[in-house]
């Protein structure tokens, strides 16, 4: 059931990392494999886990549900389940069912016969969210560093800490960040379209070639990446976005406590310019 | 096992050099000999250039040349024409709107005068840019999509540099030309209408951005990992679907139940990718015109988060004594 | 193949020097941390402990000179031309003469202020203006109390042994090269230290610490109802707020929780302390300081002619409270006592 007119023959067994063939099955469109298995259990604790802590608190707005981190004061030690250690168990279940995720991805890709990207890129996630809840807690010395799970109760969080440093703004490796989260929004907005205008021409023509694609962008800025370079470069600006955010937060706090507006003093006051009068 | 990642081409096939496909009556000769740059061609095409420089592209470069050049000028008589200084405080230059006591008449110049005309020129030159696109599509007979994608980031501009100063009644509500400072003018904005992470346009064009980059990742690590089957050829997959097309569906289908097409996730990235200026635009239109607290809004719609008190209780002390705030 | 080891170690190498250069510019840690909020809300201030030390040694108190008897003549009788503090004894008298010399002008002894022929003479500026800053020191310790509790200042808290407070300002000269036909500033637009090397606003000062503009730009309802304050004064008001961070050592969070602004209840107390500390720098700047303007020599003024006055930073210097709330008030009771008769009615006056 549920399977596309070409999909019976790649249905092979064989791929997975653990288990051999004890999982290696689909329910409906789903691969399973061990690590399908281990997804599902993580998700499902961690879910049931955040229900009982919305029980626990006053509202069942999903807008405004909101599962807390301990208190600074219990370090990084479990705290108690109702002052944050549920938190922190549901961080585990996170943390387990993104990489139960990623493994899974790794166990379909062999299957399949293709190359990791995408599960190493979905890794290159999970390591931001690792840097979020795990290694700027720890550096910092209490698992309270942690952002809130909650929808708007997160945006509290993500305001609150970069008001810590005056202006978040300018954080140089968050501007970086910033220009690559457009850069790969604008990279993605022309390769979407450009694939499409061939695909789709002008009404009353034919499907149109990846010269045409070549030369409408050689035409409009004169060069084009071409088809294997777009989708290199997309990849490519899309993880560096997620690393300059993942670096921009671990140095605000571990390596950084002022305001971030004078991180630049060290600009200013490069030796080089002394040699020049100021007026 | 060492294998080829798909990352950089390592050996780069040299063909003939590709002069474009040949455009109709009615249109300038390309203009550029064309030539081989070996690094470019380590992640892409190494070709370089032609280019074509029609009347459009050539007015919109006059204008935008217009634009910077006075932006630039500006910045310089800040720093009291000092080239040095110029340089080091580059990005805190900024060339700022009107005060907003100006309204939406014409200042002098030297108080948001210059802005004006910068914020004319610019837009022209935007306009004239989006025509070029336009115009290339049609005389390569393909789509217009990248026009209208165009569009949205147009519409997002004219919202934060006219549309909204119009609605608001003062030019003095636009961003400044400058890189701190419009990071400064983001920041206020935030500030003076209640914390824009309550704007639920906000919220949704975020969603976008975000979305587009994951989106980016997926579908560029996808058509990689299938490269070995020629996956990034997506014109020929799209009209007869090979084995890359396959693989790269099943995937995702396999992966959380549901897959696009080779020409489909193209749709995907379109919308996300517009989306996000597009929403982002209403959500700047809104805000001030509409609403002037988000987090009261979304305290009056039930969505904001409430947190236990850990403080003593705490008035605002400019009730009690009866003086001005 | 050696082509792309090669390659590959360059680019390892440029990664970890980048990736050092980045980090030299930062600080090292570990660093500690305070909660100042409901746990998760991310409401926390962040401390270097090795710049806390050095601000701990920067904040000691001065040793004080033991108490003076209370017996004996009243400085008034004693000496000529004693205008405050006439009801102290000569001992206590001359024990604050000692202290202030110590607290304001250790290197350049009594003669700063003094004609030291004639000890009664008002001849020096420097006197004058002491003189009226006991009186100021006076005001703010009884009728500030709102901001400075029982702690209290003395010359000390501002002064730290220099005649000139290290953080004073004066009015900015936002057009150094005269009114031109391009290149305005607008008051802003520069890397300036009193705004933390942003570019913000940087003399929020003149209209928020001298003159009473209003500082509150965010609405109190949802749907808009005639709050007509513009993105530019959030500006100002943001660049006000960076200051009052800077001179406290301390962020956003320890007023506020930014998830909203403008809304008291449920927020830190400081906030009203701040509060009360805005209008108690206004108060001092008009009432005091800027009365002294034709007191103070060309050589003391800004570049527009102005008086020094005074900010945030002038008693805090960086710590949340100014000598990290030590009180040096126990020992010269004298500085807050009302002051007398003549001076209390204009000083209450401006305090509006």
């Amino acid at each position: 059931m549920a399977m596309l007119s070409f999909e019976k023959k790649y249905r092979v067994r064989g791929g997975t990392l653990v288990g051999g063939d004890l999982f290696d099955f689909w329910v409906g469109p789903f691969y399973v494999g061990f690590f399908g298995v281990t997804t599902a259990f993580f998700s499902l604790l961690g879910t049931v886990l955040i229900l009982w802590g919305a029980s626990q608190g006053p509202t069942w707005s999903p807008w405004a549900i909101n599962i807390a981190p301990p208190d600074l004061k219990y370090g990084l030690a479990l705290a108690p389940l109702a002052e944050g250690g549920l938190w922190q168990i549901i961080t585990v279940c996170a943390l387990g069912a993104f990489g139960s995720w990623a493994l899974r991805e790794v166990e379909i890709c062999r299957k399949l016969g293709m190359g990791y990207h995408v599960p190493v890129a979905f890794s290159v996630a999970i390591l931001a969210y690792f840097t979020l809840v795990v290694i700027r807690p720890v550096l910092m010395g209490a698992w309270g560093h942690g952002f809130p799970y909650g929808i708007f109760s997160h945006l509290d969080w993500v305001s609150n800490v970069g008001y810590q440093y005056l202006h978040f703004h300018y954080n140089p490796a968050h501007m970086l960040a910033v220009t690559f989260f457009f850069t790969t929004t604008f990279a993605l907005s022309l390769h979407g379209a450009l694939v499409l205008s061939s695909t789709n021409p002008k009404p009353g023509e034919i499907v149109k070639t990846p010269e045409h694609e070549d030369t409408f962008f050689r035409d409009i800025i004169g060069y084009s990446v071409g088809t294997l370079g777009i989708h290199r470069l997309g990849l490519f600006l899309a993880i560096a976005a997620v690393l300059f955010s993942a670096l921009c937060i671990v140095i605000s706090g571990p390596f950084w406590t002022r305001g971030w507006p004078e991180w630049w003093s060290w600009w200013l006051n490069l030796p080089i310019w002394s040699q020049w009068p100021l007026n | 096992m060492a294998q080829y990642l798909n990352l950089f081409t390592t050996v780069q096939a040299t063909g003939p050099l590709q002069h474009g496909v040949p455009l109709g009556p009615g249109n300038s000769p390309r203009s550029v000999e064309p030539f081989f740059s070996y690094w470019a061609g380590k992640l892409g095409n190494a070709q370089l250039g032609p280019i074509y420089l029609g009347g459009l592209g050539l007015a919109s470069i006059i204008c935008g040349v217009f634009a910077i050049t006075i932006i630039g000028m500006n910045m310089l008589a800040s720093v009291n024409w000092n080239p040095v200084q110029f340089v080091r405080q580059l990005f805190w230059l900024s060339l700022e709107p009107p005060p907003p006591s100006y309204g939406l008449s014409m200042p002098p110049l030297n108080q948001g005068g210059w802005w004006l005309i910068v914020g004319v020129f610019l837009t022209a030159s935007m306009f004239l840019w989006w025509a070029r696109t336009y115009r290339r599509a049609r005389e390569l007979g393909m789509g217009t999509h990248i026009p209208w994608a165009f569009a949205a980031a147009i519409w997002l501009y004219l919202v934060l540099g006219l549309f909204r100063p119009i609605l608001m009644g003062s030019w003095g509500e636009a961003v400044p030309y400058g890189i701190f400072s419009h990071l400064d003018w983001t920041a206020a904005f935030s500030l003076r209408y209640g914390n824009l992470f309550y704007n639920p346009f906000h919220a949704l064009s975020i969603a976008f951005l975000y979305g587009s980059v994951l989106l980016f990742a997926m579908h560029g690590a996808t058509i990689l990992a299938v490269g070995r089957y020629g996956g990034e050829r997506e014109i020929e997959q799209i009209v007869d679907r090979g084995t890359a097309s396959e693989r790269a569906a099943l995937f995702w289908r396999w992966t959380m139940g549901f897959n696009a097409t080779m020409e489909s996730i193209h749709r995907w990235a379109w919308w996300f990718a517009v989306l996000c200026p597009l929403t982002g635009g209403i959500g700047i239109l809104l805000t001030g015109t509409a609403v002037d607290n988000w987090y009261l809004w979304a305290v009056k719609h039930h969505v904001a988060p409430p947190y236990p008190d850990v403080f003593p209780a705490v008035t605002d002390p400019a009730l009690s004594s009866g003086a001005k705030p | 193949m050696n082509r792309a080891k090669t390659l590959r170690s360059t680019l390892m190498a440029l990664l970890a020097v980048g990736t050092a250069l980045l980090l030299a510019g930062c600080e090292r840690p570990p660093m500690e941390s305070v909660q100042h909020g409901f746990r998760g809300t991310g409401m926390v201030q962040v401390y270097n402990p090795r710049a806390l030390e050095a601000k701990v040694e920067a904040n000691e108190l001065p040793v004080s000179l033991p108490p003076a008897s209370d017996e004996g003549p009243r400085a008034a009788k004693a000496y000529q031309n004693v205008k405050v503090l006439g009801d102290l004894s000569v001992g206590q008298f001359t024990r604050l003469m000692a202290s202030m010399t110590a607290w304001i002008a250790p290197n350049e002894g009594c003669g700063y202020c003094h004609n030291v022929a004639n000890f009664a003479d008002d001849s020096k500026y420097t006197k004058v203006v002491a003189r009226r800053m006991i009186e100021m020191t006076q005001h703010i310790n009884a009728d500030w109390k709102n901001h400075v509790a029982d702690t209290g200042v003395t010359c000390w808290t501002c002064h730290r042994g220099q005649p000139v407070p290290n953080a004073i300002w004066f009015k900015a000269n936002h057009q150094p090269q005269g009114s031109n036909f391009i290149g305005d500033k607008s008051g802003q637009n520069e890397p300036h230290p009193a705004v933390n090397l942003s570019t913000l606003p940087n003399d929020p000062f003149t209209p928020f610490l001298l003159e009473a503009k209003p500082i509150r730009v965010g609405g109190n309802t949802a749907l808009p109802s005639g709050n007509r304050a513009s993105i530019k004064q959030a500006e100002w008001t943001y660049g006000l707020m960076v200051h009052f961070s800077q001179s406290l050592g301390v962020n956003c969070t320890y007023c506020h929780n930014t998830q909203n602004f403008s809304k008291w209840e449920g927020g830190p107390p400081q906030r009203v302390t701040a509060w009360h500390g805005i209008r108690m720098a206004r108060d001092l700047n008009a009432a005091y300081m800027e009365p002294l303007t034709e007191v103070f020599p060309a050589h003391r003024k800004g570049e527009l002619g102005d008086v020094a006055k005074l900010n945030c930073a002038t008693c805090h210097q960086g710590a949340y409270k100014p000598l990290h709330g030590q009180s040096m008030l126990k020992g010269f009771p004298e500085l807050s006592k009302p002051a007398a008769a003549s001076t209390v009615t204009a000083a209450a006056e401006a305090k509006k």
